[in-house]
């Protein structure tokens, strides 16, 4: 049975690869039928597996004699698998509509698909070398997705999401070789797998290859100073690609670190240590300085890839408090983040799409035009900046607890207060769109507005994912449980 | 009389290739069968003699005291000579469908042929003599191959790499008469031959001469500062590129390296010393430099001979560390970046003869054209950076094992040499793909329109090759084990 956990990765990247090597189909029907199809497999097959294979491990082959290819699906995995899910599937299906003026579909979906089932491969890797195995294809199969529109900047967009990426990943390469040699296991397991006999004098060379590994998946985290290539990829791709790599594609790296920190060195080897007190310091410059680039930028899709720097080093952040309520809190963030930035980038997507207008100064009067698009949009919005009853809120007020409570000299009160701070700017760039949407003021032209609301196919994800990131907030308690247990397990 | 089975290896490919000239072939088709048969059975026999090796050395000729030629076969023998002779008969292949775009071809396929003896003399050599003897022959049957086309440039190309092999392997030299005076014997024992007592007091003497002998031989294996006529000799036809310039040629002179430093100094004597840290520090000056000048050049066949720069010196870092281990991840690079360079540089080989296209922003949407070509080229390009699961990761890994297990502050900055240089190689390596495949908005379909992939000759050795990628990126433990087992000295 413990095959199983194989089906959700091997289906959708072998029906992506069917779909990039079969040859054009005759009509876009057919084409859309087949993804559909794929992705509700897909998904039933990975909600199986989570369901009848928990916590079992399948050996998949041994790369050599002390890397075996393993994968166990365990709590953590079921988180970002279940947010990648969600997101997928909506993202894929407002695609539906939204690729019909952009070139190469067939392309465009088989790279979609493939990148599923690596995502899927990621959240269920049982040890550093599938994940690594994983993390590097999944960097390879989604920079088509970046660079898909095939225009000189998103050309280069993707070299650089590519290079950056890479780095990232020969980062963490780096501290693999040396935490094989001072490891029981590279299994993930909860708590340390360093052997003490071996580790014993060489402390610092294992928190050196942490700190190179933590870099290294915060890379793909978009974390300061590595992030310059999320700005320009994450616009650059079509909305629906956007939606993905924004909201979980980047999650590959908090989840990346998550395994490291807690499942390979342990909390308790980097706590109270200079890699700690680095990582924090450059998880807050992110939350800030992200925040503060968004406010700044006037193209929306850009504003909102910065919005996404800052709001992943809140849970960076939370990761590295390394208190129970501030993982749980970051964890959470992880979640709403994925729902809230999704709505976002599609929000994005369907206002190009209709109107081909990208800067936020172009945008009054669009809530006149798009009500439901725009509700939606305003929603999600407040659920970023953490206003209750929204998710958002839920998950900052238990990253500023944990930080309050963990009582890390300094960074117990700068936390929270960089945290706060930020929130202002995320509402200062996010809501005067639902503002002058919505109220575009007395000197408007109200004569040129026509209704132009996008189709059910692109309204009903966002309405979706706009629902759950409420129903997150006003029903806390399921996941915040589920959570708690969890961050308790592992720290 | 099994023993004198050595010299048929090296004098069958010999003898043939100077017949070649002379005997009157009716069509060209007759030369070549003539010559894959040739070819085959050679390899067959040096399979034959590797599977069932004589205990005993062979002696051809004595000259005074010790000095003899004398063939012997032990693990580094049948690493190199079983490499070589599963490539050259693919190579020959591919040569002939390469060459019917050159001209005299038949003193082309004479100096081929001999080489492969020649090569199989360096592999099988027993002692230092023998082995300097064949190392000054290849160079003078190579050189006709370099300056084959005839071309001004060629003829220039050729007389430096006569020049600087020449050179080179004066300095090689110079260890040989220190060998005779201060070892027990010139013959090739793991573990080294040096008589210590004789030694005495002129450590630093030996050293000196150990570092010079190591740069001689380093000049084949471009090691830097020697190494720019390898881009240079990149005007031969592709076959010789290929083949000589990524796995003869230049693993000669790796292969002369590891026999210098673990048959003849010895470890023990070389081990922690000056001369170990400096002949690191330059490999690992050639590994990053090798990187950098790939990127900046545009031509495709010279940066490719760049990259071959860099990866060469990948094996002699393994070398450098002076560990059983670092031997295993020499020799496993040895193999592996055999394989995948000669797949990329006949992907380079079969664009050149089908397009007549040369550098690298003429290649752009070539990749639906030749997809049999491209798609090999896709996987050495993955394989060389070093993706999990195909041959570079592997021989990576084992080179990084054996530098975290030295200790060594400096091996370290090895293992970060190494990830600087997967890094460079992803850029040099991936932006021909991503320009193969997805050439951008504004290009024009019709430039290409004529383009097909190379005939069955050129497409199966690529085949075949990128077969041998995917099975020692996923079965290398037999490989592996083999090196081990060659680097204890039981083999």
């Amino acid at each position: 049975m413990s095959y199983f956990v194989l089906l959700p990765i091997l289906f959708p990247i072998l029906s992506g690869i069917f779909l990039l090597v079969r040859k054009e189909m005759k009509n876009r029907q057919s084409l859309l039928i087949t993804v559909g199809a794929a992705l509700v497999i897909t998904t039933v097959l990975a909600i199986t597996a989570m369901l009848t294979v928990r916590d079992e491990i399948f050996l998949v082959f041994n790369l050599t004699r002390t890397l075996p290819v393993l994968f166990k699906i365990d709590g953590v995995g079921v988180i970002f698998g279940i947010v990648g899910i969600i997101v997928f599937v909506c993202a894929g299906s407002f695609g539906f509509e939204y690729m019909k003026h952009e070139e190469h579909e067939k392309r465009y979906y088989g790279f979609y698909l493939i990148v599923f089932g690596i995502l899927m491969a990621l959240c269920f890797a049982g040890n550093l070398v599938t994940f690594y195995l994983f993390f590097e294809l999944l960097t390879l199969s989604s920079m088509p997705l970046v660079l898909h529109t095939g225009s000189k900047e998103a050309v280069m967009a993707g070299l650089k999401y590519l290079f950056y990426s890479l780095c990232g990943a020969y980062m963490v390469l780096f501290g693999f070789y040396f935490i094989n040699r001072y490891a029981n296991t590279l299994s993930f397991s909860e708590g340390s797998v360093l052997n003490p006999e071996l580790a014993a004098g060489h402390a610092s060379l294992l928190l050196g290859a942490a700190f190179v590994m933590i870099m290294g998946f915060s890379v793909k985290a978009g974390m300061f100073p590595m992030h310059a290539w999320l700005t320009a990829a994450h616009p650059a791709a079509p909305a629906p690609a956007s939606a993905v790599l924004s909201a979980v594609i980047v999650k590959a790296g908090v989840l990346g670190i998550i395994r490291v920190v807690y499942y390979l060195f342990g909390a308790s080897f980097l706590q109270g240590t200079w890699v700690q007190s680095v990582w924090m310091t450059l998880a807050l410059i992110t939350v800030f300085m992200g925040s503060l680039l968004a406010y700044r930028e006037p193209v929306l899709k850009k504003r909102l890839a910065y919005s996404t720097v800052s709001q992943i080093s809140y849970i960076l952040f939370g990761l590295a408090v390394m208190d129970p309520d501030a993982l749980t809190g970051g964890m959470l963030h992880v979640i709403c983040h994925s729902l809230v930035k999704a709505v976002l980038f599609l929000c994005a997507g369907a206002i190009i799409y209709k109107t081909g207008k990208t800067r936020a100064d172009e945008l009054r009067g669009i809530g006149k035009e798009m009500p439901v698009l725009l509700w939606c949009y305003t929603v999600a919005s407040l659920g970023l900046v953490g206003i209750p009853p929204t998710g958002g809120f839920v998950s900052k007020w238990y990253l500023a607890a944990g930080a309050l409570s963990s009582g890390i000299p300094g960074f117990f009160w700068i936390g929270p207060a960089v945290l706060l701070i930020s929130a202002l700017l995320t509402a200062g760039y996010l809501l005067p769109i639902t503002i002058s949407g919505f109220f575009p003021g007395e000197d408007f032209d109200y004569g040129g507005l026509k209704k132009r609301e996008p189709g059910v196919l692109m309204t009903l994800p966002i309405a979706l994912l706009t629902a759950l990131s409420v129903l997150a907030g006003l029903f806390p308690n399921v996941l915040t449980d589920f959570i708690a247990r969890l961050a308790a397990d592992i720290l | 009389m099994k023993e004198s089975i050595m010299l048929l290896v090296i004098l069958l490919p010999v003898i043939s290739g100077i017949l070649v000239p002379l005997l009157p072939f009716k069509k060209r088709r007759h030369m070549e069968i003539f010559l894959e048969i040739v070819v085959v059975i050679n390899s067959l026999l040096v399979w034959g003699i590797l599977l069932e090796f004589p205990e005993e050395s062979f002696t051809l000729a004595r000259f005074t005291g010790n000095l003899t030629i004398s063939f012997r076969v032990d693990g580094m023998t049948m690493v190199f000579a079983g490499l070589v002779s599963a490539l050259w008969p693919f190579a020959t292949l591919y040569a002939f469908e390469y060459m019917t775009r050159e001209e005299r071809e038949r003193s082309f396929f004479a100096f081929y042929t001999m080489t492969y003896g020649v090569t199989l003399g360096i592999a099988l050599a027993g002692n230092m003599l023998t082995m300097y003897f064949f190392y000054e022959l290849l160079t003078l049957v190579t050189v006709p191959l370099v300056m084959h086309t005839l071309s001004r440039e060629a003829i220039l190309a050729s007389r430096t790499y006569l020049y600087y092999s020449l050179g080179g392997a004066a300095f090689a030299f110079i260890s040989l008469i220190f060998l005779t005076i201060y070892g027990s014997t010139t013959d090739f024992i793991l573990g080294g031959a040096l008589d210590l007592e004789r030694v005495g007091e002129r450590t630093n003497t030996l050293l000196l001469v150990y570092v010079m002998a190591f740069l001689g031989f380093g000049v084949k294996a471009a090691i830097c500062p020697f190494n720019s006529w390898l881009p240079k000799a990149g005007v031969a036809p592709t076959p010789v590129t290929a083949l000589l310039h990524a796995v003869a040629v230049v693993k000669s002179g790796a292969f002369a390296i590891l026999r210098l430093t673990y048959f003849s100094f010895g470890t023990d004597f070389l081990e922690g010393t000056w001369a170990q840290s400096v002949v690191m520090a330059i490999t690992m000056f050639t590994i990053v430099y090798g990187c950098s000048r790939a990127v900046k050049e545009t031509h495709l066949k010279r940066r490719l001979a760049y990259s071959t720069i860099s990866n060469l010196s990948y094996i002699l870092f393994g070398a450098a560390l002076m560990s059983p281990a670092g031997m295993v991840g020499a020799l496993t690079h040895m193999v592996f970046h055999a394989v995948m360079k000669i797949a990329s540089f006949f992907c380079a080989g079969a664009v050149m003869h089908q397009t007549d296209r040369h550098y690298v922003h003429e290649l752009n949407g070539l990749g639906y054209k030749m997809p049999w070509v491209f798609g090999v080229f896709t996987l050495s390009a993955l394989a060389l950076m070093g993706v999990p699961g195909l041959a570079g990761f592997v021989s990576k890994w084992n080179l990084a094992l054996a530098a975290v297990e030295s200790g060594n502050p400096l091996s370290y900055g090895g293992i970060v040499c190494l990830l600087i240089s997967a890094l460079l190689t992803a850029v040099y390596m991936l932006t021909i793909v991503v320009r193969a495949f997805f050439p951008g908005k504004d290009f024009d379909d019709r430039a290409v329109s004529e383009i097909r992939d190379p005939g069955w000759k050129m497409v199966v050795p690529l085949v075949v090759f990128s077969a041998f990628i995917v099975v020692f990126g996923l079965y290398s433990s037999p490989f592996v084990e083999f090196f081990q087992k060659v680097a204890n000295g039981i083999y």
